[in-house]
């Protein structure tokens, strides 16, 4: 469909010649990319008011409410609009003795990895940008480099708050990637596969039959580590912006800090959506096997109970109201407690659920494992 | 010159000179991350030689933890660079004598008929929903099943000697003891006192 | 087409920088442990890139193993490395001399 539709594009501009096969794929997949990353970044941008919004509520405040549009409040949705356009404007300082290249390359590093993961994320049984074999590796992989933007940013400050933060940040992602290493073992030994797509197809079968349950505690795991791999409260001792002002970015302004801002919510997004591929079905209806299929064929109310885009929207809402809920009511973690959570206690919980998970597989506990 | 053959040069090319960065380099931070630069440019030439799981396990290891390691290490010992640096320029001949040395012979080897290297067919492309994964998992655990759990049993070596190489106590810090904080009974804090009350003078 | 000549051209030239590397930064423990991981990395090219024109997957087994140990080997050395900056307060190698008779 996108293939005719540029093409009609480019007949509609009066471009006499048939675009060459290696353009029109290069289009195709260019095309791809804007339909995925355009919506993601209104996401990011309206996670930002959210979050700010939830929070004043918790906290009984209101939150932002003045920048509407037109002339009018509308509850302060403008707000991120305004944000991203001050920030575009704002200068970009580079301190006298920053290391100029890699401060400026920062945040593009951490930016990057947080969407290039996009590439892989299916949205449904058949829409997926690059449908690859190993696509859960892949995303593991690629958020892994997330880790540099943190390390460089706070090395190339050169200064004192920033390295430490640094420090923090890159000790604790790396302690929290293995123990969400460990949860995705036992997730892709249950499915038998390590393509996203094919992690959905395994949870087949109605709320009950979603991996959340007999993975609860790996389950657990891999949202708290998520939570911690983002660097977000409670375990945001990297910005920590109490004791160290506010960590790696302190000496970021203007457009740089925006981009590490944005990397830190496109990230959140990640993990809230990994989270609901892998545990809670993804695209898969919770009411499957709960209500007669003759309800699914129903025009228009069967499409909406049954599988679709909609409920791994919802899935993921509900994954990024929880990090709002977190930030409101957790203080946070003091560092050893952090080290002492991810070393002692989630990697040792991990192994033993992954046995089993073994134990549940070789025997086919039903309903789960009784099928293969 | 076909597209693999356009992505294999500049992936080289890139691969080379960030090679030269990591040896050439003042600073070991930079050297570091032109590592990284090497260890990224081999995993998609990798990728064309269609070896994905161990393309992806290459950044997956080395970038995302052992570099990380090295960066960190890197970043935390104070060193002098400037020392360091001695004799950079009095060992440049002999080492770039050796390094040529050694990549002429290579590059005779290679490119030489005798062994017919430069114009061995390459295999046919794998059908795309063929798994290199799957293969690689069937390989180690059958065939290679022994050396994999020994390569298992090298992992936890190395785990165990690096945490017993710089673990320290040091004397006069103090550590919470959270098993003794949660085993406290009331009656070890608190002490109720029966008294008369007095009057206020 | 690519040549497993080509192939094997980037593997020489990846071990020999580093092999350049070696002896250029014979002070700084640091970048021959670097350089080391370099050269591992070109013989692991070698290997795939066999594997790959002969049809032969014990060439990737082996790289796996050559990961596998290679990371063990790193962080044992950077432990070390460490361990030694501590006691000694430098990295250099031309002051860790205190073996000597």
């Amino acid at each position: 469909m996108l293939v005719e539709l540029i093409q009609s594009f480019f007949a509609g501009l009066g471009w006499p010649w048939g675009l060459p096969e290696w353009m029109q794929v290069g289009l195709v997949i260019l095309a791809k990319i804007v339909v995925i990353l355009v919506p993601l970044m209104v996401c990011v941008a309206y996670l930002t008011y959210a979050e700010r919004k939830v929070i004043g509520f918790m906290q009984v405040r209101i939150g932002p409410n003045r920048v509407g549009f037109f002339g009018k409040q509308m509850w302060g949705l403008g707000q991120p609009i305004a944000d991203a356009v001050k920030l575009m404007f704002k200068e970009i300082i580079l301190p006298a003795g920053a290391d100029k290249l890699l401060f400026l390359i920062a945040p593009v590093i951490a930016m990057a990895p947080a969407l290039a993961a996009w590439a892989v994320i299916p949205f449904g049984s058949e829409m997926v940008l690059a449908d690859v074999d190993a696509s859960l590796l892949y995303v593991l992989a690629i958020t892994s480099i997330g880790v540099y933007g943190i390390i460089i940013a706070g090395w190339a400050s050169n200064s004192k708050y920033p390295f430490i933060s640094a420090m923090r940040s890159a000790a604790q992602i790396v302690s929290y990637e293995i123990a969400m290493g460990f949860a995705l073992v036992g997730v892709l030994m249950a499915a038998g596969s390590i393509n996203l797509g094919d992690i959905v197809a395994a949870q087949q079968g109605g709320f009950w039959q979603w991996f959340w349950l007999p993975l609860l505690p790996l389950f657990v795991i891999y949202f708290i580590s998520g939570v911690a791999e983002t660097n977000r409260a409670p375990f945001d001792v990297a910005e920590g912006e109490s004791e160290i002002v506010a960590g790696f970015h302190v000496e970021y302004s203007g457009m740089p800090f925006a981009v590490f801002f944005l990397a830190e919510y496109a990230n959140m997004i990640l993990i809230s959506v990994l989270a609901s591929l892998l545990f809670l079905g993804g695209w898969l209806s919770p009411l499957e096997g709960l209500l007669p299929e003759s309800v699914f064929e129903i025009t228009l109310l069967g499409s909406l109970l049954g599988p679709g885009l909609h409920w791994l929207v919802v899935k993921t809402l509900i994954f990024l109201f929880f990090y709002l809920w977190f930030r409101a009511t957790f203080p946070r973690y003091r560092y050893d407690q952090i080290m002492r959570l991810g070393w002692k206690v989630f990697i040792p919980l991990t192994i033993v659920w992954i046995l089993v998970v073994g134990v549940m597989i070789i025997t086919g506990t039903p309903p789960w494992f009784d099928v293969a | 010159m076909s597209f693999e053959q356009i992505i294999f040069y500049i992936f080289s090319a890139i691969l080379v000179a960030a090679a030269v960065g990591v040896i050439t380099v003042r600073n070991p931070v930079h050297a570091a991350l032109f590592l990284v630069m090497c260890f990224i440019t081999t995993s998609a030439l990798w990728l064309l030689l269609e070896a994905e799981f161990l393309a992806i396990t290459l950044v997956l290891v080395y970038v995302g933890a052992v570099m990380v390691l090295f960066l960190f290490v890197v970043m935390m010992l104070d060193i002098n660079i400037a020392k360091m640096r001695e004799g950079f320029t009095g060992y440049l001949p002999l080492g770039a004598l050796v390094a040529g040395g050694t990549i002429a012979v290579m590059w005779y080897v290679a490119n030489n008929d005798y062994f017919n290297l430069t114009n061995m067919p390459p295999p046919e492309r794998l059908a795309a929903d063929a798994s290199n994964t799957r293969m690689l998992g069937e390989q180690l655990y059958t065939t290679y099943v022994y050396p994999f759990e020994i390569a298992a049993v090298i992992l936890l070596l190395a785990i165990v000697a690096a945490i017993t190489l710089t673990l320290r106590h040091r004397t006069g810090t103090r550590y919470q003891k959270i098993d003794q904080q949660v085993r406290v009974k009331r009656d070890e804090r608190v002490r109720m006192v029966k008294m008369e009350s007095e009057e206020r003078k | 087409m690519i040549a497993l000549s080509d192939y094997l051209t980037v593997g020489a030239i990846l071990f020999g920088l580093s092999m350049a590397g070696v002896f250029i930064n014979r002070k700084n423990v640091i970048i021959l442990l670097m350089c080391i991981e370099l050269m591992l990395l070109a013989v692991n090219i070698n290997f795939i890139a066999f594997s790959y024109f002969l049809g032969d997957s014990a060439g990737q087994v082996f790289v796996f193993f050559i990961l596998t140990v290679a990371a063990a080997e790193a962080a044992i050395g950077l432990a070390i490395l460490v361990v030694l900056f501590r006691n000694r307060r430098t990295i250099n190698v031309a002051e860790l001399d205190s073996l000597k008779g």
